[in-house]
This record gives structure tokens, sequence and C-alpha cells, in this order.
């Protein structure tokens, strides 16, 4: 199965975070990618820029209404996700703790409903 | 530029109603679908979208003091909550936003347009 683990983690803390702070959080971030390829659970898996950088749009009575900023404004926001092809969602859990935000934020584990969907 | 557009919408409104409603819906949505995937194709081939299964199947996971915690999730308390992900590159924001207003949940839920941070990528 496809599961989708989404990392929620407050971004005021990353922001408050030194320039070699940050490299050895990503430098973890890069291992636990490595080591999920070479057992192959490894699918995929991208950082999301800040939600300063949002952008929300919505359609109402026919008319798009845009307005800067995320969906919701939480403390601990979804900041990226992993991909990872597991036998189950124990598996897909065990992988989740190993993300370096489960030890501050949270990691929310969901299957994908549907195969990875080229849309073109 | 590469982003990520968040579906959220209200999946209660999908609990309890039959499975004939849920198919009625459905088809009576398809061609904004068709229409999204035309657009969205011709924009960028390489698209991807992931439609994540109902929130009331997901689980939330934390590690605190190397103890850890898992709860049914989902991890927000919002009405609205994430229930798919496109992954795509395009020219710029207002791409972007056309794209995200063609998606149809944002007639009744929300699209959030976030770039893709251009380091640390875990792919």
């Amino acid at each position: 199965m496809k599961v989708m683990a989404l990392i929620y983690a407050d971004e005021a803390a990353w922001d408050g975070l030194s320039e070699q702070e940050r490299a050895g959080v990503l430098e973890r971030y890069v291992a636990l990618a490595r080591e999920a390829r070479e057992a192959d659970v490894m699918l995929g898996g991208d950082e999301l820029a800040g939600t300063r950088a949002a952008t929300t749009v919505r359609v109402r009575d026919g008319e798009v209404v845009v307005s800067d900023g995320p969906y919701a404004e939480v403390k601990e926001a979804l900041g990226g996700y992993f991909l990872f092809e597991c036998a189950t969602l124990d598996e897909a859990v065990d992988w989740a703790a190993r993300i370096p935000a489960a030890e501050h934020g949270a990691v929310e584990v969901r299957p994908v409903h549907v195969d990875e969907e080229e849309v073109a | 530029m590469r982003y990520a557009l968040l579906v959220y919408s209200d999946q209660s409104s999908w609990d309890g109603i039959g499975e004939e409603e849920a198919a009625r819906l459905r088809a009576e949505a398809m061609p904004q679908w068709i229409t999204l995937f035309e657009e969205m194709g011709k924009a960028d081939p390489d698209v991807v979208g992931y439609e994540l299964e109902s929130a009331s199947e997901a689980k939330v996971v934390r590690v605190r003091d190397g103890e850890r915690i898992v709860t049914d999730g989902p991890f927000a308390d919002t009405k609205e909550v994430v229930g798919g992900i496109f992954l795509t590159t395009l020219p710029d924001l207002d791409e972007a936003i056309r794209i995200a207003s063609l998606v149809p949940a944002a007639a009744y839920g929300s699209l959030e347009i976030r770039p893709l941070a251009d380091h640390g990528d875990a792919g």
C-alpha cells in the first residue's frame, strides 16, 4: 500500500534554529530518505515552503476568491511529506516515527486512495 | 516553480450518505474533473496527484522522550482536512491559482497553494 506521511511542525521553532542546527536536521532527513530507499519503501517526498508563501483559492458562487496565507492559521503547519510503499499501515507508522519532526511536532499517516495517478 | 496544491474539504459531508448517493455525486463532478485533468496535463504533463483515504483512517505519530505515541487521526481538528495533494511545475503563481480554481473541491472547500522548498529534497 502507498502511504503518505504528512509532517506537521511549528514553523517558528524551525525559524529559530541556527544555520548549523538546520543543516543537522536536514542531514537526518536525507539519511532517513536514503535508508527508506535502500529498504525499498521510499516513493518520494517534498518539503513545502513555509506558510508565509501560501496562497489559498476558493470558488464561491462562480467567483474565484484568492487570499494570501495558508488555509488555516495553525501552530503546527503541514511542512512536507514522505510517500512510502509499505506492506501494512503499522510498517508506515514505524517509518513515520523516525521522521525527525515526530520528536517535536506530529506525523499523520494516511493511506493513498488510488495508485499514484498520472493525470496527464 | 514547483508547487504543491493541497486540497482541503469537509470529508464528514461524505459520511453517512449511501453508496448510490456517493456515486451520483461523483458522476456529477466528473466533467469538472475531466476539465481539470485536461488543463493540468496541458500545463504540466508530469503532474501527479494523490487522493488520501478518509482522515478517519489516519494515525498520528509522535515521539516524546524517546517514547512513541500513536493516536487515531487526523492531526488537524479543523472541519476541513487535507484530502489530496497535487504536485506540479507551473510558470507562476497566477497559473497555479487558475489550475487550483478548477479543482472541484475549490467550490465547496479550499485549495492551498504552496511552493516546494528548493533545498532538502527528500526524494
